[in-house]
């Protein structure tokens, strides 16, 4: 994990310089007691040192890494959680004006279809898993899921 | 007495059966999928409990919890997989049994050891909580601030591997807590001028987006999971269980209290009660070389903890309202959104509702017989359940979860993001756990500590003044500082050796 130690502790050791930035604009208390800023701080201070610490191990493992021998490696497919966070970025786009139903199956049918799912099969479960959902939260439960297009 | 029966006809309600019915085959479904873990379970289920009244939405979490850890032992003993952490201790020795054609027997000895164990720490819990209440009575703010502190940096003791970046991932938590008006002054810290911000992160969100998005994104990384599943006569599966309970009975109470302490302790949860279970029983047992290669004392000690586990997660959960493990950092959010405040005062306040969860949990255990035998006959068909479908469906359940919550997209986002932080957190070896309890426990330390601070006009050596708050405190920085005081001993050994 060593070059991911390093951006991991990096990112953590800005976190805390960027809070510790933030907090000088909050107001203190009477007296000069640190207020609303005093937590945020001590958290800022502790991020920044464990951040580092995260760091120096990276450093460390960095090191003394060895090639670790070819073994049979399951085959990931990286690309399938970029596309679900797309698809959920879809959706918070798109429910308003089109609605749960429609931005629902579309975003399971895309994924299943990436999933190799056949497409009948993503085609009738989508539409059935997003109206089933839509009947428990909206009809059951009271939710007031959108309706965009279909309310016409 | 009277609370006992008022707690009894809360349960006994046809449409609180009716949840715990549906949330036993719920917890059943999650465990005996391999891949799906019962916070995850716990993380989709609350945007239901939201819609229940109190005493419902507590045992949905209660009787789902305890089928979804006994589950999972079903794929481990199956398939070599086990369906939760919690199962991962003794899933070698269930599957070299069932290699040996003792599945049957090792699925017997999973349901009622499980049953035992969550009856013990049933009664645990029956007996402890309240006495722990009377003492609570009596905290103050310094005594909340050390308990919160305790519960975080006990939460970080016991993470797995590196403690540093699960001190990182907790204090990820603690800061995405600040986000929002403060208690101080009510000035709004880190918000960026959005509307949105100024409550806070939601709790719901953050918690489905952690569990269950980062869930998501690694199963849909990897292909469809084909398994050979071993044949099994469900009929046959109690036969001889009370020969080996005869046999086996000191390591059942054994195990049981030891699952049940671990419980208690903050941040500690049922996968590490089974491995310490797991331990001791090899250390005591006569034959410890089957460990490993197909001992049932092995599943007898394991299985009765990680399941007794569960009750004393609740004791710290409800006396103190310092979470045990994640699931109670969840039931910790409910019972806050429900407008009840974990700790002492709901025992003087709401003892009916405590009732009704000691005897969900001893419902939830006695159901586990019948329900774990009807799993263990379905399991072949579970275990075939398409993932490339159930997975874009679990996606669907927690966006739609997220949005109820507030209805609004915002927490969609919040989800996503969420969700993206877990997933990456959690490759590189940062436990997520950690940030949930510091979501809940944040403005827990945070308002008792200003609280005490202003009370006691800034005077830090009024935080070891008080008996009890004194001890906490000592236990606290003594935790603190056992890393350091780890590794300069170590340094001295090697030092002394070379």
């Amino acid at each position: 994990m060593g070059k991911n130690d390093y951006i991991g502790g990096g990112i953590f050791v800005a976190l805390g310089v960027f809070i510790w930035a933030m907090t000088f604009q909050f107001p203190g208390l009477d007296k000069g007691h640190p207020g609303p800023s005093l937590f945020p701080q001590v958290l800022g201070t502790l991020f920044i040192f464990f951040g580092s610490l995260v760091v120096y191990n990276g450093w460390k493992t960095k090191k003394v890494k060895e090639e670790s021998p070819p073994g049979e490696e399951i085959p990931l497919n990286s690309f399938n959680p970029i596309l679900v966070i797309i698809l959920i970025a879809a959706f918070i786009a798109a429910a308003n004006k089109l609605g749960f139903i429609i931005s629902g199956v579309a975003i399971l049918f895309i994924l299943m279809m990436k999933l190799r799912v056949s497409l009948l099969k993503s085609s009738i479960v989508s539409v059935a898993l997003v109206c089933f959902v839509f009947l428990i939260f909206s009809k059951v439960l009271r939710v007031p899921l959108p309706i965009g297009l279909l309310g016409w | 007495m009277d609370f006992l029966i008022q707690g009894l006809g809360l349960l006994l309600a046809p449409k609180v059966l009716l949840v715990i019915c549906i949330c036993s085959l719920y917890g059943l479904f999650v465990g005996s999928i391999p891949g799906l873990s019962a916070t995850l379970a716990a993380s989709l289920l609350i945007p239901f409990t939201f819609f229940m009244d109190p005493v419902p939405a507590l045992v949905s979490i209660v009787t789902m919890s305890a089928m979804a850890i006994f589950a999972g032992d079903i794929p481990a003993a199956l398939v070599r997989i086990p369906g939760t952490p919690s199962s991962a201790a003794y899933t070698q020795d269930s599957f070299a049994l069932t290699q040996q054609g003792k599945a049957e027997m090792v699925l017997g000895v999973d349901v009622v050891f499980s049953a035992i164990g969550g009856l013990m720490g049933a009664v645990v819990l029956m007996t402890s909580a309240p006495m722990l209440a009377e003492v609570a009575m009596n905290f103050s703010s310094f005594e909340y601030f050390w308990l919160a502190a305790l519960g975080l940096s006990a939460t970080v003791m016991v993470s797995r591997g590196s403690q540093v970046k699960g001190a990182l991932a907790m204090l990820l938590g603690l800061f995405l807590s600040t986000i929002g008006v403060d208690i101080t002054l009510g000035y709004p810290r880190f918000t960026f001028g959005s509307v949105e911000l100024l409550n806070g992160i939601s709790f719901i969100p953050a918690m489905i987006g952690v569990f269950g998005i980062s869930e998501v994104m690694r199963n849909v990384m990897q292909g469809e999971m084909k398994f050979a599943i071993a044949r099994v006569q469900a009929g046959r599966i109690f036969h001889g269980t009370w020969g080996l309970f005869k046999r086996y009975k000191f390591n059942v109470l054994r195990s049981g209290f030891l699952g049940t302490f671990i419980g208690i302790l903050p941040g500690a949860g049922a996968d590490i009660a089974a491995w310490l279970a797991y331990a001791v029983s090899k250390r005591s047992s006569k034959e410890p070389e089957k460990y490993g290669y197909g001992s049932i004392e092995a599943i007898i000690d394991s299985g009765t903890a990680n399941n007794s586990c569960l009750a004393g997660d609740w004791v710290p959960a409800l006396v103190f309202g310092i979470p045990g493990d994640s699931i109670t950092a969840i039931v910790i959010g409910v019972l806050f959104m429900k407008g009840l405040r974990p700790g002492p005062m709901i025992f003087e306040q709401q003892p009916q509702i405590i009732y009704a969860v000691y005897l969900a949990f001893i419902v939830a255990n006695i159901l586990m017989i019948p329900f774990g035998y009807l799993a263990v006959k379905t399991s072949s068909q579970m275990l075939r359940v398409p993932k490339n479908i159930l997975i874009p469906g679990i996606l669907m359940f927690a966006i739609t979860g997220a949005f109820a919550i507030n209805n609004s997209v915002f927490d969609i986002g919040v989800l996503g993001l969420m969700g993206i932080i877990g997933y990456f957190m959690e490759a590189n070896g940062y436990p997520v756990a950690p940030i949930v309890l510091g979501l809940v426990l944040g403005p827990i330390l945070e308002q008792n500590f200003m609280t005490s601070m202003i009370k006691s006009d800034w005077d830090l050596t009024l935080f070891f003044m008080r008996p009890i708050s004194a001890i906490l405190g000592t236990i606290t920085v003594i935790i603190w500082l056992f890393p350091f005081l780890a590794a300069f001993l170590e340094k001295a050994k090697k030092n002394r050796t070379s």
